[in-house]
């Protein structure tokens, strides 16, 4: 489904050049459970935002379902990423002044979607990640684990193709990591294709496949132990 | 996208910017209240310049409709108001008069030839000195200038040459100190006897006021012995006909003198239209130029709104990236922003056209002004205010939907 070959991508910083992604290919089957794990730095991020479309390589290409992401406009992006991926950041990214369910909702608004059913959509979600009792709750009158608890249920409304997960068990303490990975592994084994960036090995265990990024190149990937 | 979901997406951008103008009300007062001085501003003083303008119309048509006056003498500035042309010598004829009178009746709806002269009055041991004026029974409907006590004289006493006199409210205070019915009373005019047949309405101008009106034929058998006038009064058929009644009598009068042109003539012709014109015509620049002043305040609360809405954009960046990142496109983001402006630019301009209606009633109940809001100057304010929050918010909604994606998502 998704297939990257030779992506880099680099920041001058000053006099000097950060390659961020300095060569990277890739191949990510559809509902596939896969962990990019590599410490601080490495280019986790870039290429997660890269696979999401919310970034673009300075050069390779990028085919997500046969189409090249190089070639599409801002606006071709943005229905892409409406569309297709659901993203999971490591600090929530919940809008401050919506509730649980009007946060969960905003993929469907930008789709179009009616009101009544949005909501119906939302519900579901919400109850799915065992927050049927949260849903006018405001952000700030929730817990980390409730809060990323949203955000997947945000990511998961418009039922993507693929979750993007950035480091979501970064801000929360084990047990709730725990159980955030938990809703992860049932999530995919309902088919949705998973990628989680991580520097915990333990997390990373989980996956179906764990790629090490370190210095922007892949040094090792392996078939995980789960699935 | 299809209708359905343009509409969706319509909805949604007026209520997120609802929920954001809410979530900071006193911001959003504060941004707004440019707008609302504006509006208000230009609705309350365009209030007072028509307000000024109309008390200046009404206080005109207290002279009398569609009124024209044939003036002997040279021309001396167009004013109705200037007379009381006592004591001028009166050059008008008879034939002058025969002339106009033969107009049709879709010119000419009635005339009163006048003239006038000091006379001393009296009153058992009272004296006073009034403007004696000789006239016609259709002076008052012409001069909109009626008894309040009393009946004026009528064509009767006209032809009769009846020594009756309709006396001024002044004249009446002056001869009658002591408030009795002065009807019936006899009173000397030049040492002539009079009978007191009406007390004219007080006007609140002494030419006016401290005056007698007596049949023209009496007054000139009695007073002036001469058979012209000094002042034809007309009334026209309506306003439309005025100039050209104006030009066919000063033709036909140039004519009958034998006289080339208005600057050989020893007559002139006053005409209310450019009275009401001139007048009017102050009070609409004064409005301009209120509405002008009131604009420029409007255009500053739009400046002030832009300003804020830069700040809010900014503020906000991470709230866009992750819209972005949730698929929305840059016009979304655009008309989110755009629609808040507008939102606060109308709401603003809802609450100055409020304070515009209040401040114009304001001017007229405590501070004595005439003052009347105009419908038109509510909609042109109203829709400017929206305008300029289009326009100011313009800006800034072009910088938010320009936004990178992963940009405004690394924004702290
Ligand atoms: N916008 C940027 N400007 C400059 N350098 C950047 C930017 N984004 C990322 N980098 C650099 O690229 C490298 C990779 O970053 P990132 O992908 O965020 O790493 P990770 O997620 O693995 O911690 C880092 O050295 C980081 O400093
Ligand atoms: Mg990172």
């Amino acid at each position: 489904m998704i297939s990257i070959s030779d992506v880099r991508k680099h920041y001058q910083m000053g006099p000097t050049v950060v390659h961020a992604l300095d060569g990277v290919s890739l191949q990510i089957e559809a509902a596939e459970f896969i962990a990019i794990i590599g410490p601080s730095g490495s280019g986790k991020s870039t290429l997660m935002n890269i696979i999401g479309c919310l970034d673009s390589p300075d050069s390779g290409s990028y085919e997500l379902a046969g189409e090249e992401v190089g070639e599409l406009l801002p606006d071709e992006l943005a229905e892409v990423r409406n569309l297709h991926v659901g993203f999971v950041f490591q600090t929530f990214n919940l809008l401050p002044r919506a509730t649980a369910i009007e946060n969960v909702e905003l993929p469907l608004i930008y789709r179009g979607v009616g009101a009544r059913r949005r909501r119906a959509a939302a519900e579901q979600m919400l109850e799915r990640v065992g927050l049927a009792d949260r849903m006018t709750h405001l952000p700030t009158e929730l817990s980390g684990g409730q809060r990323q608890r949203v955000a997947i249920a945000r990511a998961l409304v418009g039922r993507p193709s693929m979750i993007l997960a950035d480091e979501p068990t970064g801000a929360l303490d084990t047990r709730t990591g725990e159980e955030i990975m938990a809703l992860f592994e049932e999530l995919n084994r309902d088919g949705v294709t998973l990628i989680l960036v991580t520097h915990d090995q333990a997390l990373a265990a989980h996956a179906g496949r764990m790629v090490r990024l370190l210095d922007g190149l892949i040094v090792e990937t392996r078939a995980g132990v789960a699935v | 996208m299809n209708a359905r979901a343009q509409l969706v997406m319509l909805w949604e951008n007026g209520a997120m910017s609802f929920r954001s103008i809410l979530s900071n009300k006193v911001r959003a007062f504060l941004t707004a209240l440019g707008v609302m001085i504006g509006v208000a501003s230009v609705i309350g003083l365009t209030a007072l310049g028509h307000g000024a303008s109309l008390s200046v119309e009404r206080r005109l048509s207290t002279l009398g409709a569609n009124l024209l006056i044939v003036y002997s003498g040279e021309p001396r500035g167009t004013s109705l108001v200037r007379q009381r042309t006592t004591n001028i010598a009166p050059m008008l004829t008879a034939d002058d008069l025969a002339f106009i009178n033969s107009l049709p009746s879709d010119l000419v709806v009635r005339t009163a030839p006048e003239s006038s002269r000091n006379g001393q009055l009296k009153f058992e041991n009272r004296n006073t000195v009034a403007t004696v004026i000789g006239t016609d029974p259709d002076y008052p409907a012409i001069r909109n200038f009626q008894p309040m006590y009393g009946a004026f004289f009528s064509q009767l006493d006209m032809e009769s040459r009846r020594n009756v006199a309709a006396i001024g409210v002044q004249t009446y205070r002056e001869l009658f100190p002591d408030g009795r019915d002065p009807l019936g009373e006899t009173i000397r005019i030049n040492g002539l006897p009079f009978r007191v047949i009406a007390i004219m309405e007080e006007k609140g101008s002494p030419a006016q006021d401290a005056s007698v009106f007596i049949p023209f034929t009496t007054y000139r058998r009695s007073l002036s012995g001469s058979d012209n006038y000094a002042i034809i009064n007309i009334q026209a058929a309506s306003t439309d006909v005025m100039y050209e009644l104006q030009e066919t009598i000063e033709n036909e009068l140039l004519r009958l003198r034998r006289v080339p042109s208005m600057e050989w003539a020893n007559f002139y012709i006053a005409n209310q239209m450019d009275l009401i014109g001139t007048v009017t015509g102050v009070a609409d620049t004064f409005t301009l130029l209120l509405a002008g002043i009131a604009a420029i305040s409007l255009l500053v609360g739009g400046i002030g709104i832009m300003n804020i809405m830069l700040v809010s954009v900014t503020e906000r960046t991470r709230e866009i990236g992750v819209r972005m990142a949730l698929g929305a496109k840059g016009r979304h983001v655009m008309t989110q922003f755009l629609t808040e402006a507008v939102i606060l630019s109308a709401g603003g301009g809802l609450i100055g056209v409020g304070l515009g209606y209040l401040f114009s009633w304001g001017a007229q109940r405590f501070g004595r002004l005439a003052s009347v809001v105009t419908p038109d100057s509510v909609l042109i304010a109203f829709s400017f205010a929206v305008v300029i929050g289009l326009f100011f918010g313009g800006y800034p909604a072009y910088r938010a939907s320009r936004l990178d994606p992963i940009e405004a998502l690394r924004y702290e």
